[in-house]
């Protein structure tokens, strides 16, 4: 065997780069993340999860939900809008007479169009959004020429994305989101919703409850399976339980039992509903919609 | 060639030798084109294994570009970094103050004063002597902190103090500074006590 030698180095090469470009790349990258600030505010993110939903992690790994289930907003790009706030002490008129004179400037007159067919039949009500899917430097020129006629606009940062139209998100997730999980429920088929965002999107743990119990009783036609076992149907004792779900006729217990959730149902809700994705990031930034006036 | 050969100390003549020949040019040529064109790519879309950049963020300098700059959210932002960079030091990121070091400013009446004439002469001009703060007596020295701040980071320092920590007061305007600082007077007196008292709040 003179080749050995040649072979295990070679080998241990081929091994060795692959080691540092899945592990110890991503681990120098993001082994020393932390919680990071909400952009533009003083508050922390992520929050650490209560004890139930930390728990109800572990419930949600256990019963394959990412097998169906992505937590991964994408984002395939981002956009600048150009509101208007106040028109000072301009009339509506004027001000679509002034809009004119803007078209001549080169980086606007690619906007034509779009802005006069938003001033169209426009009575002057506020804020009233003038430039949508821009850049920065139109958005910016935009914001300046309004402000040298003395009327207010906001400039907000819109993220895009097929994700972000279907209200699975208002951004992209990014590693930070992922901070307490453990391990992480990335998920990468989609026979199911994104869930990233679920916290936001469906709020209410009775909804949750009874979608885990009989998905056809809140969304007709679904092909979520049912995961009954996660609840107790029991005979109602003197007085009924605060707990019990309120089911639609077909999908309710017996007359005299009540469907009641295990605390593994009660954790996965929990965890369910601290999936938020609706937060601007450093990395991540956009204008929530709150803070538009 | 062959006499080498012959020389040879292997016994066995039969056995089938490894021989070496050098790699096609061409495949060496179309490799270092390939990393070329991988290193091309690599450098116009992985924004350099920075943790911060995500698709479809091409580099920091992109991302730089979409971070929101205008509104009253961002003047807090900017006015939380100047003041921890100048003010953080001695009145503590906290707004708790030292003690023996500097009064809090969380909580204290001078910082949430309904006005901010006041307020905005202590970083302009200084600060000496006795002065009470949240019921505690003081009687230090405070430098002009402010007074080479631009306009609009001091006005964003003092929106800034006056809303976090659990204060809530108005903000504070560059073009607000810009007039106190002209109206001024041209001394370079550190205020007193009784000076802020005289003036309207
Ligand atoms: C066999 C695939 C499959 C599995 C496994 C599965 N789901 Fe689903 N899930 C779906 C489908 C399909 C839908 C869409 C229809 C609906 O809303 O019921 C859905 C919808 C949902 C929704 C509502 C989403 C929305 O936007 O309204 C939630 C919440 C949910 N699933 C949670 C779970 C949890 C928690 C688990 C694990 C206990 C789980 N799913 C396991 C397929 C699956
Ligand atoms: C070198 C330390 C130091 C720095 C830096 C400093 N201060 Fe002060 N500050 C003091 C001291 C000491 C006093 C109390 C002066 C006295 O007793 O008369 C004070 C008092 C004050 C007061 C009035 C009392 C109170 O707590 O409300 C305000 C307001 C204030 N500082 C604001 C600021 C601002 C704004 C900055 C940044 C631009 C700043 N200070 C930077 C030391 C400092």
């Amino acid at each position: 065997m003179k080749t050995g030698l040649s072979i295990f180095i070679a080998a241990f090469i081929a091994l060795g780069t692959s080691w540092c470009g899945f592990v110890l790349a991503p681990l120098l990258q993001l082994g020393s993340a932390q919680q990071t600030v909400i952009l533009q505010t003083t508050d922390n993110w992520p929050l650490q999860r209560t004890g139930a939903a930390t728990l109800g992690l572990q419930v949600y790994r256990a019963y394959g939900c990412a097998a169906c289930h992505t937590e991964q907003v994408r984002q395939t790009g981002s956009a600048f809008e150009v509101t208007l706030t106040s028109l000072g002490n301009q009339k509506p008129a004027d001000f679509i007479e002034f809009t004119k004179s803007l078209f001549v400037l080169p980086g606007l007159a690619n906007y034509t169009n779009a802005i006069a067919a938003s001033l169209n039949g426009w009575n002057g009500g506020l804020p009233k959004t003038l430039l949508t899917a821009t850049d920065k430097d139109v958005a910016t020129e935009m914001a300046d020429r309004l402000k040298a006629v003395g009327v207010k606009s906001e400039t907000a940062i819109i993220a895009t994305g097929p994700d972000i139209a279907r209200g699975w998100g208002s951004r992209l997730s990014v590693a930070a989101d992922f901070l307490y999980d453990q391990p992480v429920q990335l998920g990468s088929l989609r026979a199911g919703p994104d869930l990233a965002n679920i916290g936001v999107r469906a709020p209410d743990a009775n909804w949750q409850l009874a979608h885990l119990y009989a998905p056809k009783s809140v969304t007709p036609n679904s092909t979520m399976p049912s995961f009954k076992f996660l609840f107790e149907v029991r005979k109602v004792g003197a007085s009924p339980s605060p707990e019990a779900l309120n089911l639609p006729k077909e999908f309710a217990a017996a007359d005299g039992f009540e469907i009641v959730p295990k605390p593994a149902a009660k954790q996965l809700v929990a965890y369910l509903l601290s999936l938020k994705a609706n937060v601007p990031l450093y990395e991540a930034p956009f204008t929530p919609a709150t803070a538009a006036k | 060639m062959s006499d080498e050969n012959k020389s040879s100390s292997v016994p066995s003549a039969g056995e089938p030798v490894a021989t070496r020949s050098a790699a096609p040019m061409w495949i060496i040529v179309t490799t270092l084109v390939l990393l070329f064109i991988g290193g091309i790519y690599f450098d116009r879309h992985s924004g350099w294994f920075n943790p911060k950049v995500y698709a479809p963020y091409t580099s920091a300098e992109n991302l730089e570009g979409f971070q929101p700059q205008s509104g009253a959210a961002a003047a807090l932002a900017r006015g939380k970094k100047t003041y921890e960079a100048v003010c953080g030091i001695c009145h503590g990121p906290d707004g708790l103050g030292k003690p023996g070091q500097a009064p809090p400013l969380a909580g204290s009446e001078w910082v949430v004063a309904k006005g901010f004439n006041r307020l905005a002469h202590i970083p302009l001009m200084g600060l000496a002597g006795n002065i009470k703060v949240a019921g505690k007596d003081w009687s230090m020295n405070m430098a002009a902190m402010g007074a080479a701040l631009p306009d609009d980071d001091l006005a964003a320092v003092l929106t800034y103090i006056r809303s976090a920590w659990g204060n809530q007061a108005s903000a504070v305007e560059g073009d607000d500074i810009k007039k106190i600082r002209s109206g001024m007077g041209g001394g370079s007196q550190p205020m007193t006590h009784d000076m802020l008292m005289a003036m309207p709040e």
